[in-house]
């Protein structure tokens, strides 16, 4: 998998391409470590090229978004771009309505 | 020369070569991101579908990270085939009898803060199969799973 940091505004970007799955959650996790640890307050995950997602993966959301805030008003935690088996797998797992789901970065960053 | 014959009086039955691979491993977690890779490559190699080889690879990795996190087998096998309807997977191990399918699916209604982290690989499993089975057979635990070609 392939990590990538960008940031828009006082928005910081990762985008997870691959597989996020019980191999490379470590790498992922880490990412989202030193995002929070670097001072970020609002992050939005680009999964345009997440091929697919395991619980080792959504337990990587699911802690950043527990750390950032949720999916509420107030939560600093979005994702955009899922593809058919992401979010089939969201859906599954309740994600879909407790995280924060857009369909493109420009919906994910609008009044965030 | 006889024209081929299928199967009639004096004929050859030709069974059809269905692709198929199978890999042993350890139950060293680092071994699943290589049964990650060999069926990418198995998928990439006959044309699967997609959205049947994301499916079968979340199944595997929850599968088989499963097994090496809480299983007591030195050893499991896998074997992949590609039917005309469907990718079969058979995972077969030498642990002690365990079916995980027996694990309570999470409550996935309860509110972010109030969840537990993990406990949802099997009931993704299930959830993203057409067919899950488990098998305790000669002294091994064996787990069939299938995903429908679209």
């Amino acid at each position: 998998m392939d990590i990538s940091t960008r940031t828009r505004d006082r928005v910081t970007i990762l985008a997870f391409a691959g597989s996020l799955d019980s191999n490379t959650s470590p790498a992922a996790q880490q990412a989202v470590d030193e995002t929070l640890k670097g001072g970020a307050t609002k992050v939005v995950v680009d999964c345009t090229a997440l091929d697919y997602i395991s619980s080792a993966g959504l337990r990587v959301l699911l802690g950043a978004a527990k750390k950032l805030g949720g999916a509420g008003a107030s939560g600093g935690f979005r994702l955009f771009g899922l593809n058919q088996t992401v979010g089939e797998v969201f859906d599954i797992s309740g994600f879909s309505k407790i995280l924060a789901v857009f369909n493109t970065e420009a919906e994910a960053l609008k009044g965030f | 020369m006889h024209p081929p014959a299928k199967g009639g009086k004096g004929g050859h039955i030709v069974a059809q070569m269905r692709p198929s691979f199978r890999m042993t491993i350890g139950t060293d977690p680092t071994q699943v991101a290589g049964v990650s890779r060999a069926f990418a490559a198995f998928a990439e190699a006959h044309k699967v579908p997609a959205a049947v080889r994301r499916s079968v690879s979340v199944a595997l990795d929850e599968l088989l990270s499963n097994s090496c996190a809480y299983g007591s087998a030195a050893e499991v096998s896998i074997d992949v085939e590609l039917q005309a309807d469907r990718l079969s997977v058979t995972l077969s191990d030498d642990g002690k009898p365990f079916n995980p399918l027996d694990l309570v699916a999470p409550d996935t209604g309860v509110p972010i803060d109030q969840r537990p982290i993990g406990g949802l690989g099997i009931h993704l499993t299930r959830q993203i199969m057409d067919e899950v089975a488990y098998q305790r057979r000669a002294g091994r635990n064996v787990i069939t799973l299938a995903k429908l070609l679209p």
